[in-house]
């Protein structure tokens, strides 16, 4: 066995360690999620949960509302993105959709460079949206009722504004199978929100002053990115792609 | 000998205590579960009543043991659904015409008066604004926060209102904020935001709501008497007809009646609630 295939093997147990916390988040957001997607009367989902007419939602009824505006910025300052790697069920979705997707993407150039950007775009939009648009209600919202009865009568009773922002969303989650990650990597807005603050965060999964551009990292990377750049997620995946090693993690001392 | 005779005796009268104990204990339920053909019944109701009917469905599923499916929305858009070829077993809508509309397309078997909703104001707790009438809404100053953009019960009626007490045009000079949603406009008056706002009662009665506004109510005779009225009543599209008719006989009982009040309505076998009706000629054709 390489050397290369020892590492690749070592890291194969976090892999797996990651898919399992993503699998059990799926069961604590999972329909916080739905409901923000498919049956939040708002234009921007997720923020006004303790003020909202669908008493039904879990962002309503438990308190994963708290929980969450609270334990998202102690993820940023401690791990950056890792919330989108290791946490979100839309990250989880993405991903497997990933897997099946025409490009991968994983290259370095000018496009993917700019096409990042769309993160702040997004994040811009929902953030006019919610603050100076006050989140106006764009839906007859189904306040109680059963999975798909409610999402088709959401879609049957929505305005033209609501539909779009959800075919939106939709389209770019779908576009994954063209473009690998299409969604999280160059549209997410929390991505984006995340973004910002990445590079305060303590512990990362880094390149160190050995690395030569080989790339290798990229070419395993979901996100197609190298470690803490634009889009790293501190997932790990590419701890061991590195052939001479000049990746760690935890503290990156400058 | 004796002894164990009587030990034999002991334990199968406890036996029999037993079994008998555990048959009473699920009767009801299987009793009532078993009288239907069907173990599940789809309900529709205006959204505004979706806290009072999950409380009631809830008693009536630990009665019967049928299962309530139930969907809770603006009921303009589910009789457009319904009127547009989807189907439902139960309704429970809002305003008398489109129950009226309802059975005569031939989609409803028939329908009762249900309950009636009323208007308040709602201030900040120790209404710093002295808010007392209607009038006061007009003054300088007054922070007027509405809901104008939101459904036309929450929206709509408001207007009807400021425009049957002829204060329309000050009353909205004085309007801070127009919200887009009930729901979402109550924790701005909570929070002091605006100094008052005009909604239906049962708004104050939310679990999220209930203490933390001061509620004036308005004369009766400004009210819209559109959005007042709520009917139930049983689809023809029902697969189990008598246990549709079981459901609208339990909702209309005093039992459910008095939830619907607790959750601020008024119950169509009260008192007012049967002045209502012969006011607002709330009868099935």
């Amino acid at each position: 066995m390489s050397d290369n295939e020892l590492k690749t093997a070592a890291v194969k147990p976090l892999i797996w360690l990651r898919r399992a916390v993503q699998t059990g988040m799926l069961a604590v957001l999972g329909q916080w999620s739905f409901y923000g997607i498919f049956r939040c009367p708002f234009p921007v989902p997720f923020v006004d949960c303790k003020a909202c007419p669908v008493i039904t939602c879990w962002g309503r009824v438990t308190s994963l509302f708290w929980g969450f505006w609270l334990v998202l910025p102690i993820s940023v300052l401690l791990f950056g993105r890792a919330f989108c790697g290791w946490l979100c069920p839309g990250g989880l979705v993405n991903q497997l959709i990933g897997k099946m997707s025409l490009f991968k993407l994983r290259i370095r150039n000018r496009f993917t460079g700019f096409a990042a950007w769309g993160l702040f775009a997004g994040l811009a939009a929902s953030l006019v949206l919610w603050l100076y648009l006050g989140n106006p209600r764009w839906m007859v919202p189904i306040r109680a009722g059963e999975f798909w009865n409610s999402v088709r009568l959401s879609f049957e009773h929505a305005t033209p504004f609501w539909l779009v922002r959800t075919f939106v969303v939709l389209g770019l989650v779908a576009a994954g199978f063209l473009v690998a990650n299409l969604w999280c990597r160059f549209a997410c807005p929390t991505g984006g929100l995340l973004e910002l603050f990445r590079r305060f965060s303590l512990f990362r999964v880094f390149k160190t002053g050995a690395c030569n551009d080989c790339d290798d990292c990229l070419k395993v990377c979901e996100m197609g990115t190298r470690p803490d750049e634009v889009n790293c997620t501190n997932c790990a995946d590419c701890l061991g792609s590195c052939p001479i090693d000049a990746i760690k993690v935890g503290r990156k001392r400058v | 000998m004796g002894n164990k005779k009587c030990s034999m005796d002991r334990r199968a009268f406890l036996k029999t205590a037993a079994a008998a104990a555990l048959t009473a204990s699920l009767a009801p339920q299987r009793l009532a579960a078993g009288q239907f053909k069907a173990d599940t019944l789809q309900v529709w109701s205006c959204g505004g009543l979706s806290e009072a009917f999950n409380l009631a469905n809830s008693q009536f599923e630990s009665k019967t043991g049928v299962r309530i499916a139930y969907t809770g929305a603006f009921a303009a858009a589910l009789g457009k659904s319904l009127l547009g070829g989807a189907t439902t077993e139960v309704f429970a809508g809002r305003v008398l015409k489109l129950a009226k509309t309802l059975r005569e397309k031939d989609k409803m078997a028939y329908f009762r008066p249900l309950c009636f909703t009323e208007y308040v104001m709602v201030t900040p707790k120790g209404n710093a604004a002295g808010i007392k009438t209607l009038e006061d809404l007009t003054r300088h100053g007054v922070r007027v926060i509405l809901p104008l953009g939101a459904s036309p019960p929450g929206g709509d009626a408001v207007t009807g209102i400021l425009k049957k007490a002829g204060i329309e045009k000050t009353v909205l000079a004085n309007m801070t904020e127009r919200e887009t949603c009930v729901v979402k406009m109550m924790p701005a008056i909570i929070g002091g935001k605006g100094d008052v706002s005009i909604v239906e009662k049962r708004l104050t009665r939310m679990a999220a709501h209930e203490g933390k506004v001061e509620v004036i109510p308005i004369p009766e005779k400004f009210f819209p008497p559109g959005p007042l009225t709520f009917t139930i009543g049983t689809m023809n599209a029902a697969t189990d007809r008598a246990l549709a008719d079981h459901y609208v006989d339990f909702i209309c009982s005093r039992e459910a009646q008095a939830i619907f009040e607790r959750q601020g309505f008024i119950p169509a076998d009260s008192d007012k609630g049967r002045m209502l009706i012969e006011k607002l000629g709330v009868k099935d054709v």
